[in-house]
């Protein structure tokens, strides 16, 4: 019995869906610049921007929005973010020369992270914001100050290991930020530094979906401001860091379906999913399930600026009320650093397929002009089916039978499979049709692309509707003021 | 009845008929297993004081903590045996969703470790599931622990092969039902009972319950968190279907309403699986037949439960004073007064300035002289009247203006004279470089 395609559809929003429908565009501009190619939308971010700008409207807050500039290298979306109110997270010395560059003053970047003396001493002669790490970077900065006559700098104090009330939230320990326990060590440095730091905020970032420990980290902020107050330090403002998700796929039934049956597939109950076997960290011991399911949460219903809304709601554990009416009423501003959910559905990762082929096994592989590190999907534990964008622009015939494949990727190594698991296409892609990765513009670009076997690196180009036409740009050729979306 | 230890107590529930009245079957006669009238409240009494039992004198002696994860029934039972026998309770947990259950455990001395949320970003060390990481727990440990492990403790699946199996065939006059239905959360229950009834009736239909997915319904799990249960083994059930949250809560509204069986969500669910399943046969049916589900615990822990999914069953009846029925003429006819202003009018009239905030926020910062009565509060003293006389001044003051002015209305319709809201609120105050004070 031939099993039922298990589909792991994209979400798809208006603007993405279009681009992955100029079918003719994006053959035209795989076959001037190569495969892989990335495509960045611009446009989208500025409307992701406003999504998150209207949770604020409704909870009255104020504050700065801060684009994590890790998630994508692109210009073209760090230039658009110029024009609007945003800022720049940065968390390395090139980004940091990348978008003061792009147009960004100083005003509007913070450098976060663990950072050497050069990105330090960068951050404080060009005057952005420093989100303090450690102690000791608070030394080495109020040092370089010193001795290179530097002006004051505004610097936030990134917090960690944040105890909960009542019921013991455990949470992973993390490599960053100051212990909340030492907080009297770390406010005394302040004020011994207060000629060379100005302390305007406190910060935190949980890698973690759950509100309980983002409630516990909140709350415990809004004490540590007040505690800062207590010591005549005047600090405004709490960054609540990133981490509010993307939904990417259409269809929740799809993501249930596909989970219950790769735990089927873990157990032997049907046949494989996956190549080798893989289990995404479930595994079978004696029958009986065990492992944790090592993939994000790729149906997320309240995610982006959703999740900051119901986090904003949620009740601060000791405090008892709303968190954002806590940060409103102890007259504080709000500071996020949205990273993939501010470049949701801002870009598509092509690639051409270059041979389709069946083993004696009985499986279908399907090699393409790209590796696994051009979309590292399966990297990050997004599991989604690419768009296949035929050569010929037709579509599949609506009798084609779907079949499960696997993707193989162009470097000479038996690991370099872009994603382990099998995909099902609603039919059989055929030689120079493109896989279009869609939604890949947080994380899955450009982050971990290299130049294994010499294989050429994904070229990046902007695309923007003029007139309703689809129109290109090579990323770094991108300006915001060439291309508004209406005349240039 | 006389007992010497509450612990005797358990067991020996009462199987109820429900009404066809209700159910609408002709020819089968459905009973209620009643577990929620064990002394802790469910089903899960059994297997809590059937694990602990044998083990409870040598934990006494040797000062051990009672370890389960559970954040539910088992974990409730659990800190009740353990604070009988003067032994400390630690229940390692996913996440507490029933805030009720969280609130009691504490009362009952009990110690909960929630363990952390999903990462946002993948990461690939992570790879534990929970009862992996209390094994480790355990294994690290100084102290002693006795370890109930309630979903691979085969004394769980016992306390039913030895008690709640056997009831029902004692209350059904030595005869096995034809159906059973009962949902599936560490499996004990129903492989208990399912092996029992089935020694004596092997035609029976025994029908496993579980979760929607994407569903959460306490004390069930979904088709595929079962798969992570050492006591299920998929051969118990003839077949297993998944119930929703919503119909879990119509089945036990129809149990609370219409046969004062006072059950939660389990229960609900395991009455919602059971007349569905039956309905199918029921028609086809020439001879009487019996079918028996459980009624797993009580409702009053799942109050916001409900109030979360369906909030239109707890529905209040307007009340008077309310900002909720301001009209926005009424608003609009509020008054409103700017920060200079309002400074002048503090100095000149001396008017009663109420700050609606927190009173954390309260202590932090505030204009001096003025009193905290925060919005939750306010809002309950204005139910009953005005909380002041008309003749003194009002001056309200939030964050941004925007609650305060609702309240300036309120009070003016109540017939408040002299009330006015400060326009920009405490923030507004603060830009305009007003002094703010703090005690």
């Amino acid at each position: 019995m031939r099993s039922s395609p298990l589909y792991l559809e994209p979400r798809l929003e208006p603007r993405l869906r279009s681009v992955l429908q100029a079918t003719d565009f994006l053959h035209t501009l795989v076959d001037a610049l190569g495969s892989p190619l990335n495509v960045v939308l611009p446009e989208q971010i500025t409307e992701n921007e406003e999504r998150f700008r209207a949770v604020y409207q409704r909870h009255h807050l104020s504050g700065d929005l801060y684009f994590a500039h890790k998630a994508n290298r692109s210009s073209a979306l760090v230039r658009q973010l110029a024009v609007t109110g945003a800022g720049m997270d940065v968390a390395s010395l090139a980004e940091l020369q990348h978008v003061l560059g792009a147009g960004f003053t100083p005003d509007r970047i913070m450098a976060t992270g663990p950072k050497n003396r050069e990105f330090l001493w960068l951050a404080a002669r060009a005057g952005v914001i420093v989100n303090l790490d450690s102690k000791a970077e608070l030394e080495s900065l109020a040092e370089l100050v010193g001795k290179y006559v530097l002006p004051r700098v505004r610097v936030m104090l990134r917090l960690s290991a944040f105890q909960a009330p009542g019921v013991k939230v455990l949470s992973r320990p993390s490599r960053f930020g100051s212990h909340v326990s030492e907080l009297d060590t770390l406010l005394d440095a302040v004020e011994r530094h207060r000629d060379a730091v100005e302390l305007i905020g406190v910060a935190y970032h949980l890698d973690t979906i759950g509100l309980p420990e983002k409630a516990v980290a909140l709350e415990t902020c809004i004490r540590v401001m007040n505690e800062c107050q207590r010591r005549g330090l005047q600090p405004r403002a709490i960054d609540i860091g990133g981490g509010f998700g993307v939904n990417y796929l259409a269809d929740g039934g799809q993501w249930e379906r596909y989970t219950t049956e790769l735990t089927n597939a873990v157990l032997g109950r049907r046949p494989a999913l996956t190549w080798q076997g893989h289990g995404y960290g479930l595994r079978s011991e004696s029958g009986t399930l065990r492992g944790a399911l090592g993939l994000y949460p790729a149906h997320r219903p309240v995610a982006a600026e959703g999740y900051l809304d119901e986090l904003l709601s949620y009740p601060a554990p000791s405090l008892g009320r709303p968190l954002a009416t806590l940060l409103l009423e102890n007259l504080y501003d709000l500071v996020i650093e949205p990273g993939r959910a501010l470049v949701d559905q801002c870009g598509v990762a092509l690639a051409r397929v270059l041979e389709v082929r069946h083993t004696p096994t009985g499986d279908c592989l399907v090699r393409v002009e790209m590796n696994g590190g051009d979309v590292s999907l399966e990297e990050h534990g997004v599991l989604m089916d690419p768009v296949v964008i035929p050569r010929d622009g037709s579509r599949p015939a609506p009798d084609a039978e779907a079949v499960g494949v696997y993707l193989i990727g162009n470097l000479c190594l038996e690991a370099d499979l872009i994603t382990r698991r099998m995909v099902f296409l609603p039919g059989l892609p055929k030689p120079g049709d493109l896989l279009a990765f869609a939604n890949t513009a947080g994380y899955f670009m450009d982050f971990s692309a290299d130049h294994a076997l010499q294989q050429p690196i994904a070229r990046k180009v902007a695309a923007y509707q003029e007139n309703g036409t689809w129109r290109w740009r090579l990323d770094e050729q991108y300006w915001p003021i060439t291309c508004t979306g209406e005349q240039s | 009845m006389r007992y010497d230890s509450i612990t005797d107590v358990i067991g020996n529930t009462p199987l109820v008929r429900i009404s066809p009245a209700v159910h609408g079957l002709k020819n089968i006669d459905l009973y209620a297993k009643l577990e929620m009238l064990n002394p802790f409240g469910s089903v899960k009494d059994r297997a809590a004081w059937n694990m602990t039992r044998g083990g409870l004198a040598t934990a006494m002696e040797r000062g051990d903590s009672i370890v389960e994860l559970s954040s539910g029934n088992t974990a409730k039972a659990l800190a009740v045996i353990a604070g009988l026998h003067g032994l400390p309770f630690k229940s390692v947990t996913n996440r507490m969703k029933v805030p009720e259950i969280k609130d009691l455990l504490l009362l009952l001395g009990a110690e909960i470790e929630e363990l952390p949320g999903q990462t946002e970003c993948l990461d690939p060390t992570n790879t534990d599931d929970p009862l992996t990481r209390i094994h480790r727990v355990l294994s690290e440990s100084e102290t002693g622990y006795l370890h109930t492990d309630q979903y691979y403790s085969a004394l769980n699946t016992e306390a039913h092969i030895a008690g709640t199996g056997p009831e029902i065939l004692r209350d059904l006059d030595g005869h096995a039902p034809d159906y059973f239905i009962a949902c599936v959360g560490t499996a004990g229950s129903s492989t208990g009972v399912a092996t029992v009834l089935r020694g004596h009736n092997p035609a029976i239909d025994v029908v496993g319950l579980v979760a929607h997915k994407s569903d959460f319904i306490p004390g069930i799990r979904n088709i595929d968190e079962v798969h992570e249960v050492g006591l299920f083994d998929p051969a118990t059930y003839d077949t297993i279907e998944s119930v929703s949250a919503d119909e879990a809560i119509d089945g036990m509204l129809t149990l609370v309403r219409r046969c004062g069986m006072l059950a939660g969500p389990t229960g609900g669910g395991a009455y919602h699986g059971a007349v569905r399943h039956l309905r199918k046969v029921d028609a086809e049916l020439t001879e009487r037949r019996t079918a028996v589900f459980i009624v797993c615990d009580r409702v009053e822990s799942y109050m916001s439960y409900v109030r979360k999914r369906r909030p239109e069953l707890l529905n209040q009846p307007p009340r008077q004073n309310s900002v909720a029925g301001l009209a926005p003429a009424e608003l609009t006819a509020a008054t409103v007064i700017d920060v200079e202003s309002a400074q002048k009018w503090i100095a000149e009239d001396h008017p009663l300035v109420i700050d609606l905030r927190g009173p954390f926020a309260y202590a932090a910062l505030h204009i001096e002289g003025s009193i905290n009565i925060v919005d939750e509060l306010f809002d309950e003293l204005l139910h009953g009247g005005l909380p002041f006389g008309r003749s003194r001044p009002v001056l309200l003051a939030c964050p941004v203006g925007e609650k305060s002015v609702r309240y300036a209305a309120l009070l003016t319709r109540m017939g408040h004279p002299d009330v006015r809201s400060l326009s920009g609120g405490i923030i507004g105050w603060r830009d305009a470089g007003a002094p703010l004070v703090r005690d």
